[in-house]
């Protein structure tokens, strides 16, 4: 009797030993990570950059809507589920936990602002998802303190490369070296400030003038007189649209046109808004969709199109020609990745990043990615900067304008 | 000296702005004790939808006028739909939250379906600065204080010499009591809220061309108008107009010889010591009720 009861006991610890092991298993990160066959995505599809969200929302659709027609990815459609952040940081989170969490997507794709690429750190750490980021080029989105970045990636520019780019380019074309940072004074403009200001020193240069301005400031008057009183001839500017015309706008009141060399915060909407103002203005960028096209390019262009007839008529209406081509790379290099993977598995995913090869419209990405560099997990690199400049009315590549050359 | 005289040239032009969308308050609070705290989107309304109906094929004659009468409209059906309802009792507040929630709401849409770009409002009067010396300034920047004395004129008249103006300072004076005497005080609010939302779309439309039309232009700009109508004493017209044209060059000089950044933080620094100092705004009186 005893030792059937011992028996019994020891059936019922064993049991139960089994039951907490399976619901282990089904708990465990390598059974999270069978996942869904998406791609995820937080972006402004209201908000001030909700423009941002559509140009990229065009580049991946039609990039999906080819690899699917070719037969998906290892036999299933790929598809595209976006969530609102508005602009938000705390909004972006609780995208990525439905992302990852309910959708169960395989992977997850960010948007324009760095704040909030910034805050999925640690939920994406949490739940070992993917990220990969097609225009918020902070920094620290891809350089983690902890120097342990394992999850985040990028097909952008990067602030610190960007500002070397944008000083060197400065330095060529300033007739007196008399240089100047503009910036707005955001998370994303002060972040610059200490990267230009050591991209200035490296090379050789010291900055005339420092002068920043609000969010929704309509006059810059006073720091476009004290930049020229203080001599300056070239501007590396760090702003968007809205802000980037009315400074263009207090230089005309003061009829002061220096040479301006801006971060890629500028776009077609910028020239749309101030007409001829715009004109040889130069814009640090990855892509431009009016040069020479390779046929890729040109296919990838002739399809969002046929796609989106109503809003993508020419070359000119892609307002963000950089983020939208960084985009189709990024997909690209998803599907490829999954290939190498295998399986929708994300940490497989992940793995399989680092030994994607793939020639893209922006760059030949070989390899895109170095594990254990996270310096690297950055795909396009400041080699693959292209600057460019407006000239009537359209962006173009600076060797198509007459401000090619030192003037 | 160039530097100078640029300061008081933008100061004006931004001044006036602030001015003409200060007397929006004004005349809000001075027929409902209310006032639609999110009127800076109908300051966006005034250039956005001249944007809209140029793009429609309106000629700008046509397309500026018609612009502003929509953005008045729409802040008259913001009074009658989310101040009334909210502002019966003595006391209520409810109408504070309810036209943030609208403000919110109309500039969500027109977002989504104007787009979040800034938008260029073509005039001619903002091509070609006029230049002088160093300094300069567009002759549509000129517009806004000529505009502003216009409007503040037109007011004036109105007020004092209208059946409709002496109704409505009636009803500022004293709501029941003007029921009493056969005014319709709602439809006299009504109408208020149709004439602040003329002054503050009117000066949206004027400043669109220089500063473009964007969803979001009116954020700041129609926080700063609520700041100097406070600062002035919100009951006092003549206050609003002197305190907004003088907020907007003192923050010119603020830009051109202190900080750039620090400038709000400066003039909302002001602001909380003015009213220290002058709890009824610089122009206010004090109110005094029979008891």
């Amino acid at each position: 009797m005893g030792r059937r009861v011992r028996d019994c006991g020891r059936r019922a610890g064993l049991g139960g030993l089994l039951a907490l092991a399976a619901i282990f298993s089904a708990l465990s990160p390598a059974k999270a990570q069978r996942a869904e066959p998406c791609i995820g995505a937080s972006w402004e599809v209201t908000g001030p950059l909700a423009n941002q969200g559509l140009m990229l929302r065009i580049a991946v659709e039609t990039a999906l809507e080819k690899i699917n027609a070719a037969g998906g990815v290892l036999g299933r459609p790929l598809r595209l589920v976006v969530y609102d952040d508005v602009g938000e940081p705390a909004r972006a989170v609780d995208n990525a936990r439905r992302i990852g969490e309910r959708d169960n997507c395989v992977v997850m794709f960010g948007g324009a602002r760095t704040p909030n690429a910034i805050a999925l750190r640690e939920p994406l750490e949490e739940m070992g998802m993917p990220w990969i980021g097609p225009i918020s080029a902070g920094t620290t989105v891809i350089e983690h303190q902890n120097g342990r970045n394992q999850w985040m990636f990028r097909v952008s520019m990067k602030d610190r490369w960007v500002t070397g780019y944008l000083v060197d380019q400065a330095k060529q074309r300033s007739a007196s070296g008399r240089i100047a940072f503009v910036y707005e004074g955001t998370a994303w403009g002060q972040g610059a400030l200490p990267d230009v200001e050591a991209a200035a020193r490296r090379a050789g240069v010291t900055l005339a003038g420092r002068e920043t301005f609000n969010i929704g400031d309509q006059d810059m008057s006073a720091q476009m007189i004290r930049l020229r009183d203080a001599g300056v001839d070239t501007i590396i500017l760090w702003a968007v649209d809205r802000e980037s015309a009315n400074m263009v706008r207090s230089m005309d009141r003061i009829g002061w046109k220096p040479k301006i060399v801006s971060a890629w915060g500028v776009t077609t909407a910028f020239a749309r808004a101030i007409g001829p103002l715009a004109d040889g203005i130069m814009v640090a960028g990855t892509f431009n969709w009016n040069g020479q096209l390779s046929p890729e390019a040109q296919a990838a262009f002739d399809a969002m199109k046929a796609k989106y007839p109503d809003r993508i008529r020419s070359t000119a209406d892609l307002e963000q020609p950089s983020a939208m081509a960084n985009a189709w790379d990024a997909v690209h290099i998803i599907v490829e990745a999954l290939k190498l993977a295998g399986a929708y598995d994300r940490t497989k995913l992940r793995d399989a990043m680092f030994r994607v090869n793939y020639t893209g419209l922006v760059a030949d990405y070989r390899p895109a990615f170095i594990r254990d560099n996270q310096e690297r997990m950055d795909a396009v690199l400041a080699e693959h900067y292209k600057l460019q400049a407006f000239h009537n009315g359209m962006l173009l590549p600076i060797e198509a304008t007459p401000y090619g050359m030192r003037n | 000296m160039e530097a100078i005289i640029q300061y008081l040239l933008t100061g004006l032009s931004v001044g006036s702005v602030y001015a003409m969308v200060g007397l929006g308050f004004y005349v809000m609070w001075s027929a409902a004790k209310a006032v639609n705290f999110n009127f800076g989107d109908i300051f966006m309304l005034g250039a956005v939808l001249a944007v809209v109906l140029l793009d429609l094929g309106a000629p700008l004659l046509l397309a500026a006028p018609a612009a502003v009468l929509a953005a008045a409209m729409v802040a008259a059906a913001i009074e009658r739909g989310f101040v009334r309802p909210f502002n019966r009792e003595a006391n209520a507040i409810g109408w504070m939250l309810t036209t943030i929630a609208v403000g919110t709401m109309l500039e969500s849409a027109t977002t989504a379906l104007f787009s979040s770009n800034p938008r260029a409002l073509p005039s001619p009067l903002a091509e070609h600065p006029i230049r002088l010396g160093g300094a300069g300034i567009y002759p549509q920047e000129l517009l806004l204080p000529v505009a502003l004395v216009a409007v503040a004129f037109g007011l004036e008249f109105f007020y004092r010499r209208t059946l409709t103006g002496r109704a409505m300072r009636a009803v500022a004076y004293n709501r029941v009591a003007a029921g009493l005497v056969g005014i319709d005080a709602d439809r006299i609010t009504l109408l208020a809220f149709f004439i602040a939302g003329l002054l503050g779309a009117l000066a949206g439309l004027l400043i669109g061309p220089v500063i473009q039309a964007s969803s979001t232009m009116g954020a700041v700009i129609g926080l700063k108008g609520f700041l100097v109508a406070i600062i002035a004493g919100i009951a006092n017209a003549r206050g609003v107009l002197v305190c907004g044209v003088l907020y907007g060059v003192a923050e010119k000089f603020i830009e051109g010889y202190l900080s750039t950044a620090a400038r709000d933080a400066i003039g909302f620094t002001l602001m909380v010591l003015l009213l220290l100092l002058f709890p009824q705004g610089l122009f206010g009186k004090a109110e005094f009720k029979k008891v």
